[in-house]
């Protein structure tokens, strides 16, 4: 029984992990979502180009002599999430300058193009092999009382709470994150008021980049480097959509919850109740289908009212 | 306005045209041998699209170099499929029809080779080492069977033995497997299966999704099963992942794996967790002293090519275009598709300079290698363990 | 009386019809590769069934549906087992499957009752996800993720053997679907999933069942979904789950977008110009860039594709049939065409 117990801690503590990696990415969903409606289907593979930033900057900083491991990987961190900012302004410009009057279907496929051309101009950068990014703690893990957890999944949950709690507090106690949630209930209005929309849309796009790059940093090294990381987005979208899509808190509330249901389905239930492995990659699905039937805007989420 | 319009009715005149002028044997004349290969370049599988056309290419053009097969070179195609079986179609089409290809050779995986079967028959070309080792490719029950050559030891066989080796190293031995839920998964559990019933035991098995990027789940239901041997079916970045895990939660079996974990970065992903893994592989390795590998090293370093890029699934490109040389040639200075499959069946333990364990096909015999040698991590390099076992 | 579809110049569907069915003598008479130009435009014949489909779904009715794989393989599955396994002929199954799909459509339509937007995409998405697992699930008949082998279609004891005869089928099929699609979009019920893509409320204030069109709308489109999917396992002769994926789901929308949201013609152009474009153009386009540089760049194939639709979504967000509708405005106001004003 104990045994049954400590298992089941474990697979929790590496399920919050987990689900904070989803966290990092449906956070990015949300930014993007709450400030321009548009769902950003290219999200993941932000991340991707993120982490393939770090990696390049990492093992360029690597080669030089008398930098220290540490200082090279802060370095390469500052570095990378420079290039964000400047990506995030860049494809603003790219994608939300001339589609600002166009339906929100018509930005959702140019994220979808997007997703497509960042994968291939990556595989193209950094060739179809999967490199192996190195990470700044090596493999050393953190064991209390029987749970262990390496200290790669400490960091990615402990940036994925400060995140959230930094933009949390962004949007409701700054004149900045203010204006932009004045942004998406209503473009015109805020821009009558004297809210620079244009100036918030490209913030909202170099948060999420900003925010695609951490995550894609700290998840490399887990998941080894490849071009088809991107993917994990689409893993990320019902962790956003369960917590409330546009809803901060909720993106991390969302992911943690995917997270464990995951692996513990995975795990001990697989274990006691084979059939379970039949669904266990569906599970979260299930969940989520079941959660929008009784709150259909997310736990966190407020429902719309649609004015006629 | 009038200008566009011509050069765009020119261009799809060139496209309708795209083929002029038909040979007897097509993709045969008397200076080229034109084969086909349907590669993922964009897929989930890209990385092994790249290294194995270009191990490939390094024996054919060494073979160019030599004066070709019977005063013919050999050219290879190639075309995406993204690992979608009905791109796969269309790409085969298109080589046959458009670009007139001889034969097929090594079309990536397992779906899309299964995909290819009815296309195989249409035209009766045949299709000379499909790069899978799914033991579905020499089913003699299916369509389109007498195609296919397969070269690789099936990864149900491979399963098999695995766990035959468990119980040889520690007859109480509790084994595991950790699985891929797809056709490559499949395969392993159908091999399971007939080592269950053979030794009359359960073994216990945990699945996961391609593309999956967390195992603490299936590490930890194994430590409660308390497996003593766990048989890994994952590719690169799974046994790294499932060998880390375990260290973690301070759980050490003996980790054994199918052989496409065979690609030595496993070896450097896993670090020191990965010490001991033991991968089946149904050939020499790429750094053994077999005379095959040898060339395999010399063409590689006078290529010039990124040293990252050598490892087995380079080498595996390269034998397996050793296997369809070796066809052609047999096949004679008349080439033609009937006679490169009466060839090829003719095809008795014939060993490729020493890297294969002995291909024979016959005319109702399409699986070349039914062996594997046991292959460990040893301090951080691959070494042969094992003869060959059938 | 004034018929309905008096206003629409309808003389020019005959030549169509005739340029449907000329298409493979054309293509035979002037080139030897014909057989993968047809298996091309069998693909698109089949997706455009799909596509218009999904049309009806989210482009008229506004329920955005990220799983149409999902019912796609649910009635390739279905008919392989229905006439491989159960031995029913394949043109029983041609009717029945369909009908199978169609009620899958209404389970899933349900959640569409409460939910909306992208939590709407998402439990679709959920369900092709869904879809995919039970075919896998139940892997006594579908032989799980390792893929199923099927027969030829037989109807009326001809055997449908070659790519040649089963553009004939997959076509007929096309042009009974999209005639059929477009009488119906201009009827009541067309009207009515209208009225509930512009305003709920409104539509309800107009007396529109909600509950009932809603649900009439996701039959609809996974009845056509199902019979892509008849029409896909018994052309194509092996189906496997690598197929039915999300990104086949994607490609979907791709189409009806690429097309023009919410016109059957649109759905029609976009299906055939997105699988010509993938299967056709951009391969072609690679060999004859070959004969210029050395490609070695392994993903310059779905760089190219990428970048396509992205300018076309930048430069041409009405889709394709926008494209068509201004050019017919620019060439009836042929000498005295304003500048400028359809850019």
């Amino acid at each position: 029984m104990t045994e049954t117990f400590g298992g089941l801690t474990q697979e929790v503590v590496s399920g919050i992990a987990l689900g904070c990696i989803y966290a990092l990415i449906a956070l990015g969903f949300t930014l993007i979502y709450k400030a321009t409606e548009v769902v950003n289907f290219a999200q993941g593979e932000l991340m991707m180009v993120g982490a393939y930033v770090n990696f390049f900057f990492v093992s360029a900083l690597l080669e030089v002599p008398l930098l220290n491991g540490v200082w090279a990987f802060i370095i390469a961190l500052v570095g990378a999430v420079a290039f964000a900012v400047l990506f995030g302004a860049f494809l603003d410009l790219i994608i939300n300058r001339p589609l600002k009057d166009e339906p929100v279907f018509s930005v959702i496929m140019a994220t979808i193009s997007l997703a497509i051309i960042l994968r291939a101009v990556m595989a193209v950068i950094a060739g179809p092999m999967t490199r192996i990014p190195p990470s700044p703690f090596g493999s050393s893990v953190i064991t209390f009382g029987g749970v262990a957890i390496s200290t790669l999944d400490m960091f990615i949950i402990l940036s994925a709470v400060v995140l959230v709690m930094v933009f949390y507090f962004f949007f409701n106690r700054t004149k900045w994150g203010i204006a932009m949630k004045a942004t998406s209930e209503d473009p015109m209005a805020a821009h009558l008021v004297g809210i620079p929309v244009k100036k918030v849309y490209r913030n909202v796009w170099i948060f999420s980049m900003v925010v695609a790059t951490i995550g894609g940093v700290l998840l490399a090294p887990r998941t080894l480097l490849d071009t088809h990381m991107g993917f994990l987005g689409l893993k990320a979208f019902p962790a956003a959509v369960l917590g409330g899509f546009g809803s901060i808190p909720g993106a991390i509330v969302g992911g943690v919850i995917m997270g464990v249901i995951e692996t513990v389905s995975m795990g001990t239930l697989s274990f006691h109740f084979p059939w379970v492995k039949e669904i266990n990659d569906i599970i979260v699905w299930i969940v989520l289908i079941a959660v929008l039937m009784i709150r259909p805007a997310g736990i966190l989420g407020h429902e719309e009212v649609d004015r006629v | 306005m009038k200008i566009r319009n011509i050069i765009l009715l020119t261009l799809l005149v060139a496209l309708f045209l795209g083929c002029a002028g038909r040979e007897p044997t097509p993709g045969v004349t008397d200076s080229e041998i034109l084969i086909g290969n349907i590669q993922d370049l964009s897929g989930p599988m890209k990385e092994l699209g790249m290294a194995l056309p270009h191990g490939s290419n390094l024996y054919f053009n060494y073979i160019n170099g030599k004066g070709g097969i019977h005063g013919r070179k050999i050219k290879m195609v190639i075309e995406d499929h993204q690992y979608n079986p009905q791109k796969a179609v269309a790409a085969a089409k298109k080589l046959v029809e458009q670009n007139q290809v001889f034969c097929f050779y090594q079309v990536i995986g397992t779906s899309p080779c299964e995909a290819l079967r009815p296309t195989l028959e249409e035209y009766e070309i045949p299709l000379i080492a499909p790069a899978t080792q799914s033991g579905t490719m020499s089913d003699r029950s299916r369509r389109g069977w007498k195609y296919i050559f397969h070269t690789d030891t099936g990864y149900d066989k491979q399963a098999n033995i695995l766990v035959d080796y468990a119980y040889e190293q520690n007859g109480d031995a509790k084994v595991g497997v950790i699985y891929q839920d797809d056709d490559y998964g499949a395969n392993v559990l159908k091999g399971i299966a007939e080592a269950e019933e053979r030794h009359g035991i359960t073994v216990q098995k945990e699945a996961y999704q391609r593309g999956a990027t967390d195992f603490a789940g299936q590490v930890m239901n194994l430590l409660k099963g308390g497996t003593t041997h766990v048989i890994i079916g994952g590719v690169v970045r799974e046994p790294i992942i499932v060998m880390k895990t375990a260290a973690a939660m301070s759980y050490a079996p003996q980790f054994l794996g199918i052989s496409p974990t065979m690609d030595h970065r496993v070896v450097l992903g896993a670090g020191k967790e990965g010490e001991g893994f033991i991968v089946a592989n149904f050939a020499q390795l790429y750094n053994s002293d077999a005379e095959g590998a040898k060339l395999y090293r010399e063409l590689f370093e006078n290529s010039g090519t990124d040293p990252k890029v050598m490892g087995m699934y380079n080498f595996y490109g390269f034998m397996t275009a050793m296997v369809l040389v070796e066809g052609l040639e047999r096949a004679g200075k008349r080439l033609t598709r009937a006679r490169l499959i009466r060839a090829m069946e003719g095809f008795k333990n014939w060993d490729g300079m020493g890297v294969f364990p002995g291909i024979s096909y016959g005319p109702s015999d399409r699986a070349g290698t039914e062996s594997v040698v046991l292959v460990a991590n040893r301090g951080g390099t691959q070494q042969i363990i094992s003869d060959w076992i059938e | 009386m004034k018929s309905r579809y008096a206003d629409e110049n309808l003389s020019w569907i005959a030549p169509l019809v005739l340029l449907v069915i000329a298409i493979p003598f054309l293509i035979r008479g002037v080139t030897f590769s014909y057989r993968y130009y047809l298996y091309v435009l069998n693909i698109a014949g089949i997706y455009t069934i799909l596509a218009v489909g999904l049309d009806i779904l989210s482009g008229y009715t506004g329920l955005i549906s990220l799983g149409h794989a999902g019912f796609f393989a649910i009635g390739a599955y279905t008919s392989a087992v229905l006439v491989d396994q159960a031995g029913i002929p394949f043109g029983l199954s041609l009717i029945i499957t369909p009908i199978i799909t169609g009620f899958f459509g209404l389970v899933v339509g349900f959640p569409a009752l409460r939910v909306s937007g992208m939590y709407l995409g998402l439990t679709t998405m959920g369900f092709g996800f869904i879809a995919r697992r039970l075919i896998i699930a139940l892997r006594a008949w579908t032989e799980g993720s390792a893929g199923l082998e099927v027969s030829n279609p037989v109807l009326f004891g001809f055997e449908f053997a070659s790519d040649w005869a089963n553009y004939f089928l997959i076509f007929t099929f096309v042009v009974a679907v999209v005639v059929v699609a477009r009488r119906v979009m201009n009827s009541k019920i067309g009207r009515a999933f209208m009225a509930i893509r512009d305003s709920e409320r409104a539509a309800e204030a107009a007396g529109v069942n909600l509950t009932r069109y809603k649900l009439l709308a996701f039959f609809m489109s996974a009845v056509l979904a199902g019979l892509a999917g008849v029409l896909f396992a018994h052309t194509m002769r092996f189906i496997s789950t690598d197929h039915f994926d999300i990104l086949l789901s994607i490609y979907f929308i791709i189409m009806i977008l690429v097309g023009g949201v919410g016109s059957i013609y649109g759905a029609v152009l976009g299906s055939v110009f997105i699988v010509l474009l993938d299967f056709l153009l951009i391969p072609a386009f690679k060999d004859w860039m070959a004969l210029f540089v050395a490609i070695e760049v392994a993903d310059i194939q779905s760089l190219i594709f990428g970048l396509i639709m992205f300018l076309f979504i930048i430069f041409q967000p009405m889709g394709l049939y926008g494209v068509w509708l201004k050019m017919r405005i620019y060439w009836k106001l042929f000498p005295f065409n304003p500048k400028k004003r359809f850019t």
